[in-house]
């Protein structure tokens, strides 16, 4: 098997390394080799945050090289522009469409793009584009804290990731405390039917 | 997040996903570790947390130490005893430490004493990217360097051994991407740790005047010699893979081995490999026997040439014709940066001539495309971080023309517009030193800015000296009453210690009065006009003087609001707004936003902190008002 490499990518505080986790703790329960990268500290505080997940019979280097993802996880619209180096045609891109302005842009009086702009630039790089309301979806499980979990959810959809559902829902009871656990579930479940929804309206 | 409970299950065999520094804490428990002390640093932190969080009940002792020479020297004493000791710290830190550990080295330890250095090329979360591998060849103590977690754990277990047998502290190596990388670890037995030994009174050994010193020398030379033998035997330096063509032979150790490897498969090249685990002293008589039966040698290392240096010194005598390529003739790799897989194709290839697979050009071509219209979005200063009002009362109090020190923290994001304080930065407790210099060559105003865990870490020598020669600066110390960067780590203003017990809470201000300083003030940063009164004060004061700002890290407040369950606050702006812009051009919180030419505040993301109220010139921000 080749291995199946994910870039997670948004904005510290969006849970972008819970996700990573959860993703690499199901592999591991699926008797893959791992490796899940992180970045810590100061890159944390709010700034744009990249996280990797690499599975397969053997992997070696936590990151993936340039246009090698599978997957990339949008957590954020421009933090998934961002991280389009790392897509080719063949990647899934699944992105939140929720925009977490930077600074940057009220200070310098900047415009965020809108969204077909950033929908067309990401087409230049991948075939294959799921734009999720996460928020949305985050509240109607219970929390907007949440929306980590749609994406996953939306990705497990896909049925391209060597992952059973079982072991995700696993490490999910692994991870996350009971008291919000059942919360995640649900967010599971929903980014999960929206991506197969849409995925089946596509095919009609 | 961490859950360190998995690691005290004590199943021999279990395969569990460790972070690279949660796997050395499993290391700790597993070689009977006895006492454990670090001083907060990313990519070191988890290792000194994860035990913190398990040390009661593992049985060990744990400490939060206020430096990283102190952390050294503590678990260097307990190792004197013949406790095995292990210190964790991030490179710099083993600049602080250094000190103590290149005498050490001739002193000795009697039980295993493990000092862990966590790298970080690319500078992910560090001032710089310094490569202490050198300093293992600089001390002359034996270095290991794991490549993953696994290696991480059973390098941290074979460390004590070494040092144990060598009797010599041992440094194991990391790098952010062997630290805070996640992968597979199998478990091992656990060892009850040892929390008792004995000190045996040994003037000759223990104590480095001239006189021991120079034959200590001698007997640590030895040592290294010894420790020469154990590399050329050690499981961690192999030949992992022996070319068909035997033409080719790649060396590499450490995080760069995986890039080294991936690439060489990319490519389908036939290649030997030979991994280096234990990288000070280097198996000389094993890689010169490698050399020997190749034709060229392609050292891959991330950052410094510190291989390639030594492998070409070995090969004067035994293949004094092999070629050898790296980073220091021609630099087919980066000195500077972090590797990666890319890099290592593209090192390779260059070398040998071939041509890559993968286009790089055409995806960089696309992505600059791209890249070029998006906005940057560095780290910030959290909305409702009490630094932010801070900086706003230094900047509004004095002005542009301050010249303002600032030192290693949350506090160094006070860089970013619209706040900009901060103006020389180079290492931990530097402000302070910095300052006086600059107040001496300048007749500026001078405000230092340094934060609580800095300040107990390296500031108190510097305050000293300001009070004693009477420099004429303003210390602002920023207590946010935690070690808010690297994760909260508790320190002596806390009154709570690394076993998680209460302990004495050492007040800054005490700390000051005690240094001798005369003018002395705790303010809150939000209540703006008392602050702005007793800054200007400090300003006007003849001598050093310190205001420290209190308030407590907005992440921890939030926390402790939703444990207790409270209702959070929410600020609204309302009808009276001008779009006059002042919250936004004062302030750079991020719950400010801008849509469509109006300002508004994001409701996720404020805390309530009521900065923006306090500086709104029309009064239009309201608490729990709604238009």
């Amino acid at each position: 098997m080749k291995e199946f490499n994910v870039v997670l990518a948004g904005v510290g505080g969006q849970g972008t390394l819970l996700a990573a986790q959860i993703l690499g703790t199901a592999a591991i329960k699926e008797g893959l080799d791992v490796r899940v990268s992180e970045i810590h500290g100061m890159a944390q505080r709010g700034g744009a945050v990249v996280s990797t997940v690499r599975m397969g019979e053997k992997v070696l280097a936590p990151t993936v090289l340039d246009g090698q993802a599978d997957a990339l996880l949008g957590f954020e619209p421009l933090e998934t522009l961002r991280n389009l180096k790392f897509v080719s045609e063949k990647t899934l891109v699944i992105m939140s469409d929720e925009k977490i302005p930077p600074t940057e842009l009220s200070i310098k009086k900047m415009k965020y793009p809108s969204m077909e702009e950033v929908i067309a630039k990401i087409q230049r790089f991948a075939k294959n584009l799921t734009v999720l309301e996460t928020a949305r979806l985050a509240k109607e499980a219970g929390s907007i804290l949440t929306q980590n979990v749609v994406l996953i959810g939306a990705l497990a959809a896909t049925g391209k990731m060597p992952v059973k559902i079982e072991s995700l829902m696993e490490a999910l009871r692994e991870l996350v405390s009971a008291k919000h656990l059942e919360m995640n579930v649900r967010a599971f479940e929903l980014g999960y039917k929206y991506l197969r929804d849409r995925t089946r309206s596509k095919r009609l | 997040m961490p859950n360190s409970r998995v690691l005290l299950r004590d199943e021999l065999g279990k395969r569990v996903l460790l972070l690279g520094n949660e796997a050395i804490a499993r290391g700790i428990l597993e070689a009977g570790i006895g006492v454990v002390t670090t001083y907060p640093g990313t990519p070191a932190s988890e290792i000194g947390d994860s035990i913190s969080e398990i040390a009661a009940e593992a049985g060990l002792y744990m400490e939060y130490s206020i430096n990283e020479m102190v952390a050294t020297e503590v678990a260097a004493g307990a190792a004197n005893c013949g406790v095995r000791a292990l210190t964790a710290m991030k490179h710099v830190g083993i600049n602080v430490a250094s000190d103590l550990i290149m005498t050490l080295a001739y002193a000795g330890v009697r039980g295993g004493c493990v000092i862990v250095t966590a790298d970080d090329p690319e500078c992910y979360s560090s001032q710089n990217e310094q490569d202490n591998r050198f300093f293992a060849l600089f001390s002359s103590l034996p270095c290991l360097e794991p490549s993953n977690p696994q290696e991480a754990k059973d390098m941290t277990i074979s460390a004590v051994e070494i040092s144990e047998k060598l009797e010599l502290p041992v440094l194991l190596r990391t790098t952010t991407r062997v630290s805070h990388t996640r992968g597979p670890v199998v478990y091992g037995k656990l060892t009850k740790p040892q929390l008792k030994g004995r000190f045996i009174k040994d003037v000759k050994r223990l104590v480095m005047v001239p006189a021991n010193s120079r034959p200590k020398h001698d007997v640590f030379l030895k040592k290294v010699e010894e420790a020469k033998e154990t590399s050329e035997k050690s499981p961690y330096n192999k030949v992992v893979r022996e070319g068909k063509g035997r033409k080719i032979g790649v060396i590499s150790s450490s995080s760069a081995y995986n890039y080294a490897v991936e690439a060489i498969d990319l490519m389908g090249l036939d290649a030997s490999i030979l991994k280096l685990g234990m990288t000070y002293p280097l198996p000389e008589k094993m890689i010169g026997r490698f050399l020997k039966r190749h034709k060229k040698i392609i050292v891959i290392e991330e950052l410094e040439p510190y291989l390639e240096i030594q492998v070409k010194a070995i090969a004067k005598d035994s293949a004094p014709n092999i070629e050898i390529y790296g980073k220091m003739e021609k630099p087919y790799f980066a000195k500077a940066g972090e590797l990666s897989t890319r890099a290592a194709l593209v090192g390779i290839a260059t070398i040998l001539g071939t041509k890559l697979r993968i286009a790089f050009e055409k995806i960089d071509a696309e992505y600059a495309d791209v890249a070029k219209e998006l906005p940057s979005r560095p780290p910030i200063l959290c909305a409702g971080c009490p630094h932010r009002a801070s900086f706003y009362l230094i900047k509004k109090v004095a002005g542009d023309k301050a010249i303002y020190p600032t030192d290693i923290g949350c506090y160094a994001l006070g860089i970013a517009p619209p706040l900009n304080v901060g103006d020389i930065m180079i290492c931990m407790g530097a402000s302070i030193g910095a300052a006086q210099g600059i107040s001496k060559a300048t007749s500026a105003d001078t405000v230092a800015i340094i934060g609580d865990s800095t300040f107990f870490h390296a500031g108190i020598p510097g305050l000293i000296n300001a009070v004693y020669n009477n420099h004429k600066v303003v210390l602002a110390v920023l207590d946010n009453l935690t070690t808010a960067m690297t994760g909260h780590q508790p320190h002596p203003g806390t009154g709570v210690t690394g076993m998680q017990v209460p302990s004495e809470r050492i007040a800054i201000e005490k700390v000051a009065e005690g240094c001798g300083v005369r003018y002395v003030k705790v303010v809150d940063p939000f209540k703006i006009k008392d602050a702005e009164v007793i800054l200007r004060e400090a300003l006007q004061h003849q001598g050093p003087s310190v205001i420290v700002f209190r308030a407590p890290c907005v992440l921890m407040a939030i926390r402790e609001k939703r444990r207790k369950g409270a209702e959070p606050l929410i600020f609204r702006i309302i009808d009276k707004c001008t779009n006059c812009m002042a919250c936004v051009k004062l302030l750079g919180c991020p719950a400010i936003i801008v849509e469509n030419e109006k300002v508004g505040i994001n409701e996720a993301l404020c805390t309530a902190c009521g900065l923006c109220a306090s500086v709104c010139p029309y009064q239009a921000i309201k608490c729990g008002e709604t238009d």
